[in-house]
């Protein structure tokens, strides 16, 4: 069953159109993730999602009924507000159950449900306060426990944890995780964060400008990106981007990379609708991790210009093709600054660009 | 670390310099009004008074002749009071509806609207006048305390919108939207959300309002007359009715009950006033 579909979703104010043609379609109990950069318009999709604000053209369609003229209040969805948006003249207990009230739930079975929410988020404790008086790591918490109170079908999450330092933001990233696996509810959430996106993701939404770059699962979009922008956006380090010739060499079709030494030619096996291409320009994408140090006869010798030892990995920078270059190596394969390594290349995993089309091609 | 030290000690005497000057003549009065007529031809101006005597007060209050009639000023300070009870409470009223809808409703011309009602606090309202004595006249609110209370609402509405409208815009709009997902309405989100975080600026525009009302006197003498006159022009009428004698104390003890209730609202309400005035700036 569908959960939440959009269909052709486009907004604009006035002239300055903030969503293209936005077109999505999750099911039941999946996590959905809505990442990319600041103003792109994930919080505008999300406002309308929860019928805040009207599509200028488009449909949302919620458990597959199209709910265009619906009430926010009506679409069985609740929202946790990237700044927790608590009421703040109100303790915990009457944040959490001023929606139930005002939906007419009776009083006993709203103590019920406040029980078991403060229970499942741990803030039974705080229940009798303010929101001036919790933290950051609280309010999160009482933000959520608002919209659990509800039992929606969609939940949705605006930037939950931005506010938040590195560590709780970890914490409550996991904790989410195991809400979600527990509830099985349907839910869409924002981030500009690619660990939040691909570490919680069942689909991400990767958006740029107004316009979904790819929609896919977490492998799809980090193994085969469909443009650059979606390539260099998931990932840290960002993938590298060298530009190459396609060649081809006894037969095969391939790419000159040049690191101290002379180029070196690497095949690129088996990919469709390289030999036609034979002689243009390509982007050849490659990740930080697929590279390998190997003392062999094929390898790429590079040379170190700095080092960022991470603790478990250590990130190389050379220079490959006239750019900037990041491996990232076994700590003890690393060498200081201005020695060569010989790098290895995963060929399997590596993707090409069109430069012009920005798009992968292989 | 002297050098300082002289520094802190002339600021304060600057400080102290300033405060006295603006209290002299508060002393002034305060201690005309209870001297008696004798002591006040005789003595100095700022001698303290030999004895305390408050007949002068009473005589304010309840025997003054204000032009024909001699019946003090407490009529005219009733009337003071139901005009500005019912005009500051529901000019505050409008202004917190409108501050809402502008800042938190928008609609299609909107900032139109709020561009029109900020030309109404800078209006002088002199140009009012005429075309208001029209409209009193139409609805039969001539010369009434209902007439002066409509005049009030109508003038302080647009001050009342700005304060609440400029207030209402740091509140994030996130949280009306909450309010929204949990099914309230325009009403409901105004009276649970919205006026509970209020406090500060509706003191600060009752203090406002009810200084502005209480000591107008143009609307005072020019749409009111005999029964409905407020307290501001009683005072006029008591300083400028001729008497063989000058009575200073009097007309000191006067002046003091017309400013009481204000200075009163002031020490009740004031913290609120800076409070209010800053706030907005951190957020809650
Ligand atoms: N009411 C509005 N009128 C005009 N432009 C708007 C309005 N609301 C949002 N925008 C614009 O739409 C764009 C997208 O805004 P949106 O809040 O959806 O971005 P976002 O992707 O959520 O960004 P962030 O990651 O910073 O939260 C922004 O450029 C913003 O300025
Ligand atoms: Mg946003």
């Amino acid at each position: 069953m569908g959960a939440l579909a959009i269909k052709n979703v486009t907004k604009s104010f006035g002239d300055t159109h903030i969503l293209k043609g936005i077109n999505i379609d999750i099911e039941a109990g999946e996590f959905l993730i809505l990442v990319g950069p600041s103003g792109c318009g994930k919080s505008t999709l999300m406002n309308i999602i929860a019928g805040l604000e009207s599509p200028t053209s488009g449909e949302v369609c919620i458990a597959d009924r199209i709910v265009n003229e619906v009430a926010p209040k009506d679409r069985d969805i609740a929202m946790v507000f990237q700044s927790y948006a608590l009421y703040p003249t109100m303790n915990v207990r009457q944040n959490i159950a001023f929606g139930m009230e005002t939906r007419g739930v009776p009083k006993a079975e709203q103590n019920e449900v406040i029980a078991r929410v403060a229970k499942m988020l741990q803030i039974d404790h705080l229940l009798d306060r303010k929101p001036s008086a919790l933290s950051g790591g609280q309010r999160q918490r009482v933000a959520m426990g608002r919209a659990l109170a509800r039992n929606p079908k969609l939940f949705l999450f605006d930037e939950p944890l931005s506010n938040l330092d590195a560590k709780l933001r970890v914490e409550m990233r996991v904790e989410i995780k195991q809400l979600h696996q527990r509830l099985k509810t349907t839910i869409v959430y924002v981030t500009h964060d690619q660990i939040e996106a691909m570490t919680l993701g069942d689909k991400i939404a990767v958006m740029k400008d107004g316009v979904i770059q790819q929609f896919g699962s977490p492998e799809d979009i980090y193994e085969r990106p469909a443009n650059l922008f979606v390539a260099g956006f998931i990932g840290s380090p960002s993938m590298n981007f060298l530009p190459c010739h396609l060649v081809e060499q006894n037969g095969q079709v391939g790419v000159t990379l040049q690191g101290v030494e002379a180029p070196k030619f690497i095949a690129l096996q088996d990919r469709a609708g390289l030999k036609e291409r034979v002689g243009q320009k390509v982007i050849l994408g490659v990740r930080p991790e697929q590279w390998d140090v190997e003392n062999t006869p094929d390898a790429l010798v590079c040379k170190v210009k700095i080092t960022e030892p991470t603790g478990p990995d250590t990130m190389i920078y050379s220079e490959v093709n006239g750019v900037e270059m990041i491996a990232r190596v076994h700590p003890r394969a690393a060498s200081g600054p201005g020695t060569t390594l010989p790098l290895v290349l995963d060929v399997k995993k590596a993707v090409l660009f069109d430069p012009e089309t920005e798009l992968r091609i292989a | 670390m002297a050098e300082t030290r002289f520094w802190r000690a002339a600021l304060y005497a600057a400080l102290v310099f300033a405060a006295l000057y603006y209290l002299l003549p508060l002393y002034v009065m305060l201690t005309t009004s209870v001297k008696s007529i004798e002591e006040i031809r005789a003595g100095n101006l700022l001698s303290l008074p030999a004895g305390i005597t408050f007949d002068a007060w009473s005589k304010a209050w309840s025997t003054a002749c204000t032009g024909v009639s001699c019946n003090g000023l407490s009529g005219y300070f009733w009337n003071s009071v139901q005009m500005v009870i019912p005009a500051v409470a529901i000019s505050t009223m409008l202004g917190a509806i409108n501050g809402y809808v502008l800042s938190k409703w928008r609609f299609r011309g909107s900032e139109v609207v709020f561009a029109l009602i900020l030309f109404g606090v800078f209006m002088p309202f002199q140009v009012l006048l005429l075309p208001m004595a029209q409209t009193l006249g139409l609805f039969g609110l001539a010369n009434t305390t209902a007439g002066l209370v409509f005049v009030h609402v109508v003038c302080g509405t647009a001050s009342t919108t700005l304060f609440f409208r400029n207030y209402y815009v740091g509140i994030p709009d996130e949280l009306i939207k909450a309010a929204r997902l949990d099914g309230a309405g325009f009403w409901r989100i105004f009276w649970r959300i919205i006026l509970p975080m209020s406090t500060p600026i509706i003191m600060v525009t009752l203090i406002w309002q009810f200084t502005q009302i209480w000591n107008d006197f143009l609307f005072g003498v020019v749409f009111a007359s005999g029964d409905a006159q407020p307290i501001t022009v009683g005072l006029n009428n008591l300083a400028n009715t001729s008497t063989s004698v000058k009575e200073y104390n009097v007309d000191m003890a006067a002046a003091l009950i017309a400013a009481l209730p204000t200075i009163v609202v002031y020490v009740l309400a004031g913290k609120y006033f800076v409070r209010g005035l800053t706030a907005g700036a951190v957020k809650g």
